[in-house]
């Protein structure tokens, strides 16, 4: 008899719910580099995702795991007082652009002012998906959305936010990289990011942060493989692909405190 | 038994420390005692005025009139002489209050605290000197307990005690 | 019970806290609750064998969704804060309410609206009681009057969040939180059970089915029998947990009604007034939601008082609660001021 050797299987961690992420969309593809990693891992039994709100609300269906829906913005804060209370439970943030960058910038720059020991998993896909394509703090200059009909413009709305370089300033951040969704090679490549993210928080380091470029063609009224190229062409030139900051390496970030005598001087 | 207390000054003069140093004598005495600190939003040099209530049954913290009324500066006396019971007591920091009271009282003492602190050799006993000369309207609250709450306040700072001892001293002896 | 002390409401209020288990203490400082975040500050450094964890989040919005997360992972959570602060804590007891998330929140009230004074207040009696945020829901809210109860209704209310799992409101307000009264601390809880007991907590599907928290809804069939759910724990709420103290009311012609620490001014007028040979009685409740409106049964034809510091605001749930409105008259104060014992007498006189 000849041995059989599973080469590929639908992840263990996934029910079997079938998502509902429109066609073309980057969301599905991450969502499965996730329970893969969960699999691989083995973190089903010590961890729990906070989803935020936007089109990864309803991911809880996907994943037999615990699981949390957090507020618009606040799954760093929920995530916050869950490591907190448990340090040694596996925790990771999933939070999209809208979620994230507009109504939720406090609590991510503040957990990673803290330091907190969790993984960010941050989807970038310059747009507002789940309420309709409106203008987000990541969609492009001269980007159409609903709330930016003739384009995105600097005198009303400002920049786009590149929050994987933001990331990398902030000393309490281990690890920053921005990767993308939009080629077998890309998602290798995120698979072996979010991989050291959820490394790095195992061993107890500080935050680890990894932004995902991913496509949205419903949002960006486009076909599934024009929004492919449209990240190629349009976003990486605004969002470079790359490293931004690995210090998990070195010390910790907890080692180089100081505590300063500020009292007696 | 209730017995109703406003104490008022400007933050840093000690009128807390010493309303406190009475609580504590007071529930060492057996009663129930309440203790409301109003401070204004400065946070120095602003006006700190408390409410003491000592009493056998649970009471209002806030006063309606005070049987004994201790003034340190000319704005507490200004803003709070109102609140004084006509058959009460107010007793004003005559080194630092030259205005006559309007509000009618049975009884008032002029009681020069700073220029008796300075005599014993240091200002900041005048909130002692305070307390030792309210404690002569509180004929409930034993002297001895007191003196051992003000040893006790100042465990920490040890040479301090003989100084402030002899504050309360000289406050419980003068004659207004 | 433990030791007797004399202590600031705030502080005997966060020590009881410990006891009650609640190492976790998520906090922003707001005047006048913020000795309740320096105490765990301290104990955090000074008692190392409590386990504190103590975090001053960025804003009261962020405070407010990191106890959601601790205690969805199974501890004892909470914060104190005030007005403004509770305000932007609103977002999280709606959500936190349909996520049944047992979590514990000190209101200590400061008169409002907008940035307002630092002084005493009641006038967060609506946005405490009836919900606050958005969407159907409720907070159990409870009114110590003094530093005593204030310390074992800080205890009973981690209690009380994990039975129903919903979140308690601890309203105390500035005058409470100041003041200093002598108290006997409650003790240490011990041999509680588990919270996996009490409640389905986040800390990794091993060996179980995974617990999913979600207030997402799913089409209006599956989102009014979500609800219909939480009414649920409403109503039974609403039929265990009414409390409220009454005095002298069996020979009383006018009742004064006041919650918090304010009702002791009223108390005093109360025995002010029977030295002067008015009959006058009292209702003190407790719980501001559920009201007591069980309290006011059986007493027609007396006259009502309704003392608070605000505009107005418990009178109307007095008015839904007496056989008869016109019976009721209100007194209120505004923008910290506190009216005395005497002040009280003198409107009690005028219904004579």
């Amino acid at each position: 008899m000849r041995a059989v050797k599973t080469i590929y299987q639908r992840p263990v961690v996934f029910t079997d719910e079938i998502t509902t992420y429109c066609g073309g969309c980057g969301h599905g593809i991450i969502n499965k580099i996730i329970a893969e990693l969960i699999d691989e891992m083995e973190l089903r039994d010590k961890g729990v995702i906070c989803w935020p709100i936007g089109c990864s609300c309803l991911s809880d269906l996907y994943y037999k795991m615990d699981q949390i829906m957090c507020l618009h913005g606040r799954a760093p804060a929920v995530a916050t007082g869950m490591k907190r209370a448990n340090p040694k439970e596996f925790v990771l943030v999933y939070q999209g652009d809208g979620d994230m960058v507009s109504e939720g910038m406090a609590e991510i720059m503040h957990a990673a002012i803290r330091s907190e020991k969790f993984s960010i998993i941050f989807v970038n896909n310059a747009i507002y998906g789940m309420t309709g394509g409106q203008m987000a703090p990541t969609t492009l200059l001269g980007q159409h959305a609903s709330t930016a009909p003739y384009g995105r413009r600097i005198d009303s709305s400002g920049y786009p936010v590149q929050m994987a370089e933001l990331m990398a300033t902030m000393p309490g951040v281990i690890y920053s990289e921005r990767v993308a969704v939009n080629s077998p090679q890309r998602i290798l490549q995120a698979k072996k990011a979010i991989k050291k993210a959820f490394q790095l928080q195992l061993e107890g380091k500080g935050l680890s942060f990894v932004e995902v470029l991913s496509m949205c063609p419903t949002g960006w009224s486009t076909a599934p493989v024009k929004a492919l190229d449209w990240v190629d062409q349009k976003m990486i030139p605004i969002y470079p692909l790359g490293v931004k900051k690995d210090v998990s390496e070195g010390e910790t970030v907890q080692n180089e405190e100081q505590e300063l005598e500020v009292r007696s001087l | 038994m209730k017995l109703e207390l406003l104490f008022s000054g400007i933050g840093g003069q000690g009128v807390m420390r010493l309303g406190e140093i009475l609580c504590d004598a007071a529930i060492k005495a057996g009663y129930l005692v309440t203790f409301s600190p109003f401070y204004g939003q400065e946070k120095r040099g602003g006006r700190t005025m408390c409410n003491i209530v000592i009493s056998d049954e649970m009471e209002s913290p806030i006063i309606s009139e005070a049987q004994v009324m201790l003034i340190f500066d000319e704005r507490s006396l200004t803003e709070y002489e109102h609140l004084l019971d006509p058959a009460g007591t107010l007793i004003l920091n005559s080194s630092m209050i030259e205005k006559e009271p309007t509000a009618p009282c049975a009884q008032i003492d002029k009681v020069p605290f700073y220029d008796l602190a300075q005599k014993i050799g240091n200002t900041k006993t005048a909130n002692m000197i305070a307390l030792g000369y309210v404690l002569k309207y509180l004929p409930a609250i034993d002297y001895g307990v007191v003196e051992e709450e003000v040893k006790k306040t100042f465990a920490a700072k040890a040479k301090l005690i003989p100084l402030n001892v002899e504050a309360l001293h000289t406050g419980y002896t003068y004659r207004a | 019970m433990g030791e007797r002390v004399f202590m600031q409401g705030n502080e005997a209020m966060a020590e009881s806290a410990i006891r009650a288990g609640c190492k976790l203490f998520f906090g922003y400082p707001i005047t006048p609750s913020s000795e309740v975040p320096e105490y765990y500050a301290k104990v955090m450094r000074e008692r190392p064998e409590e386990n504190i964890m103590f975090i001053q989040g960025e804003t009261e919005t962020s405070v407010f969704n990191m106890i959601a997360g601790a205690v969805a992972a199974g501890h004892r959570a909470m914060t104190a804060t005030s007005g403004p602060g509770f305000s932007l804590g609103q977002e999280a007891m709606s959500y936190m309410s349909a996520a049944s998330l047992p979590a514990v929140i000190v209101e200590v009230m400061r008169p409002g609206p907008a940035d307002g004074e630092i002084l005493a207040a009641q006038g967060d009696y609506f946005q405490a009681t009836r919900g606050g945020g958005h969407g159907d829901y409720n907070n159990l809210v409870l009114a110590p009057y003094s530093v005593q109860e204030l310390c074992e209704l800080m205890q009973e209310s981690f209690d009380l969040a994990e039975k129903y799992h919903n979140p308690v409101v601890l309203l105390s307000d500035a005058m409470l939180a100041k003041l200093r009264e002598s108290v006997e601390l409650p003790g240490y809880v011990e041999n509680e059970p588990k919270p996996e007991e009490k409640w389905r907590t986040l800390t990794g599907a091993d060996g179980r089915d995974p617990h999913i928290i979600t207030t997402c809804g799913r089409g209006a069939i599956q989102w009014e029998r979500f609800n219909l759910d939480l009414q649920e724990k409403f109503r039974k709420i609403a039929e265990n947990e009414v409390r409220y103290e009454t005095y002298n009311l069996e020979d009383a012609d006018i009742v004064l009604v006041a919650f918090g620490c304010f009702s002791r001014v009223c108390i005093s007028a109360m025995k002010m007034a029977r030295e002067e040979g008015m009959k006058v009685g009292m209702i003190r409740p407790i719980s501001l939601w559920p009201f007591p409106e069980e309290a006011f049964r059986g007493l027609d034809g007396k006259k009502f008082l309704v003392c608070e510091l605000n505009a107005g605001q418990m009178v109307q749930d007095v008015k839904l609660s007496v056989d008869n409105k016109n019976d009721v008259t209100f007194y209120g104060r505004l923008g910290g001021q506190v009216p005395t014992p005497k002040e009280i007498l003198g409107e009690i006189r005028k219904l004579r």
